[in-house]
């Protein structure tokens, strides 16, 4: 697969097509992260294996990048859905980006262990791609409905949360975002959170206090996640960024699986899909809107 | 003859110190992840102690914190009356710290008493007993030796420790803090622990630094600024990165004045109030990290602000960190630095 990532890149580039590949590489102390390939002889450094955990999609709307020029990326099943989300909120025009989706048969994280959230796959063969690399067959496709992914045993801290009485659960959440610093990197890793300025950095009036103390915590993490609820493709790039090492899936995951149980929106998988949060349908079955 | 203490009796140690004191010490959460926390007495068991481990986080928390209280105001009238936050004065022990750890406290100590004593960080300072363990495994984002360390580096510790075999630590007592707390609470022994092997010394830093003060406007930069996302998780993992913002809370009536990190890779570090960013895009955000740790701290204040413990690497997402970006420019140095000729060379050539 890796050969096959390097001759197409090779060849967007040498058509003129793309003016950057942005796509894995290998760094200094053997870590994988993300690599620009600009020219043809760049091509040989791109990787592909089960430590390319990063979500590259966040780089699209960086502005140091997007001066680089039309970009290809390489993307997993789940950060093609990050794409395709992008696309329906207006952030990037897609027909402007080479996607080259890799079928993946699960990353780890940076301590070698599988991830949580490749456990609940159903995106092993990314959908929305320009490019497929890899064979679709040769994985399996993930559990099928919301109820084996959410309550089949397989995101085990999902579901031991979920389980807790409301009480021990907050009790849980206090003590988790305790460790919270404030630094913001869940934010910045996050291909969704894409605000110019962001509600936290405002402080003509402060709308959120920069302290890292329970109330300031628990008002930007809560936050963040009323923000991402229904928009949140899973991919984990905050929790593998937080530097307090809270489970930050766990409160997007939440909000992902009401998504999914009540209103049947998964995210990042129906191109031109309306916002669920900005959407209302007369289908509803709450009857205040009718 | 060496000191010799158990696991267990160094877990009574810091439960007796966690009655009146407040113990910080390697502590896994929830998701397995370990970090320096705060020890309650009856968590003493949970402490991991095997000098092999790698604490996400730092051990600053607990000397800088990430927030702290400077002053409260209070209006009343037309005065305002002002009251100073307490002075830290319960004792702290930080326990099983990695040496790159303690290492770093000697390089904070200057900036904290240069221009003003900032008597938040020396109280804490004064109140804290460091008890360090001899790394018994380094890995490849470790690159203390390059800057100086080592895996036994004593610098900054009261105590170290050495694990032997079975549950026991050989203790090194290095300052008159170390001797009060292990008073009474070691045996002689003929055991002595050692060390891991130090990672291999690969960087010249004197050129890293000399680099850097030549290469303001390097390419290099907009290199990084593409890989980097501003995330600023590496400079709160950093047991040297110091910086802060000072903001008020509360009402116009009632509030605070506090102290709270802040983040050179966020693009709100230096946004001025009309508007301008002096450092305008990441690279400019990199420069300054590195360059404030391998050219200006160095500069003002004679040492580098860099331990080499690898904890920005190990959590990257980008896989950036202070380590590869030190690789990079040693390869551009290496390429771009024509050595200098001796002076009489150059005199010689003027003539």
């Amino acid at each position: 697969m890796q050969n096959q990532l390097q001759d197409l890149a090779r060849r967007l580039l040498a058509e003129k097509k793309v003016d950057v590949v942005i796509g894995y590489g290998l760094s200094g102390n053997g870590r994988v992260g993300a690599f620009f390939a600009t020219d043809e002889g760049q091509c040989d450094k791109l990787v592909w294996n089960e430590h390319c955990t990063q979500n590259l999609v966040v780089y699209l709307t960086r502005p140091e990048v997007k001066k680089l020029g039309r970009a290809a990326i390489v993307v997993k099943g789940c950060d093609a859905r990050a794409l395709v989300v992008l696309a329906n909120e207006g952030q990037l025009q897609r027909e402007e980006v080479i996607a080259i989706g890799m079928v993946c048969a699960g990353v780890v994280d940076e301590g070698g262990q599988r991830c949580a959230k490749c456990e609940i796959c159903t995106s092993r063969a990314p959908a929305n791609v320009d490019e497929v690399i890899g064979d679709p067959a040769s994985v399996p496709a993930g559990p099928a409905s919301a109820e084996e992914r959410f309550a089949g045993g397989k995101y085990v801290k999902l579901e031991k949360l979920r389980a807790m009485p409301r009480a021990e659960r907050f009790a849980w959440w206090k003590k988790e975002l305790s460790r919270c610093v404030r630094c913001s990197a869940c934010r910045q890793v996050c291909p969704l959170c894409y605000c110019k300025v962001c509600v936290a950095d405002k402080n003509r009036p402060v709308r959120i206090e920069t302290s890292a103390t329970p109330s300031a915590n628990f008002a930007w993490n809560i936050l963040r996640a009323f923000h991402l609820a229904g928009r949140c493709v899973g991919c984990g790039a905050c929790t593998a960024a937080c530097p307090a090492g809270i489970d930050l899936d766990l409160l997007n995951l939440t909000l992902a699986q009401t998504a999914e149980t009540e209103f049947g929106a998964v995210s990042g998988t129906v191109p031109g899909a309306l916002p669920l949060i900005g959407s209302f349908s007369q289908e509803d079955k709450e009857d205040f809107i009718q | 003859m060496s000191q010799v203490i158990s696991l267990a009796d160094i877990r009574r140690l810091a439960a007796d110190f966690a009655q009146s004191g407040i113990v910080a010490a390697p502590l896994p959460t929830d998701s397995g992840k370990v970090f320096y926390q705060k020890v309650a007495a009856e968590e003493v068991q949970n402490i991991v102690l095997d000098g092999s481990l790698k604490c996400v986080n730092s051990i600053k928390e607990f000397l800088f914190p990430r927030h702290e209280v400077l002053y409260t105001f209070l209006r009343k009238g037309n005065d305002v009356e002002l009251t100073d936050a307490p002075v830290f004065d319960t004792p702290q022990l930080i326990l099983g710290c990695r040496p790159c750890e303690s290492a770093s406290l000697p390089i904070l100590d200057p900036v904290f008493a240069w221009d003003f004593n900032d008597r938040f960080f020396q109280s804490r300072r004064a109140m804290t007993t460091v008890v360090s363990i001899a790394c018994q495994k380094a890995d490849s984002d470790c690159f203390c030796t390059d800057v100086g360390g080592s895996p036994e580096n004593t610098s900054g510790a009261d105590a170290i420790l050495y694990p032997l075999d079975g549950d026991r630590f050989e203790v090194r007592l290095l300052t008159e803090k170390g001797k009060v707390l292990f008073a009474g609470k070691t045996t002689e022994s003929s055991d002595v622990g050692h060390a891991c092997e130090g990672p291999k010394a690969t960087l010249d830093t004197a050129k890293i630094t000399r680099w850097l003060n030549s290469h303001f406007n390097d390419p290099l930069w907009s290199e990084l600024a593409h890989q980097c996302v501003g995330c600023g998780a590496c400079t709160s993992v950093c047991p040297t990165c110091h910086c802060f913002d000072i903001v008020d809370e509360g009402s116009y009536q009632k509030g605070r004045r506090v102290k709270n990190w802040d983040y050179c890779q966020s693009a709100l570090f230096t946004l001025h109030a009309s508007g301008h960013n002096p450092r305008p895009d990441q690279g400019a955000r990199q420069r300054q990290r590195i360059t404030h740790k391998f050219a200006i701290y160095p500069e003002k204040f004679g040492a580098i602000l860099c331990t080499g413990c690898g904890n920005c690497s190990r959590l990257c997402s980008a896989a950036l960190g202070i380590k590869p970006a030190l690789e990079k420019i040693s390869s551009e140095a290496a390429e771009d630095l024509m050595p200098v000729p001796p002076l009489w060379v150059r005199n010689t050539q003027d003539k």
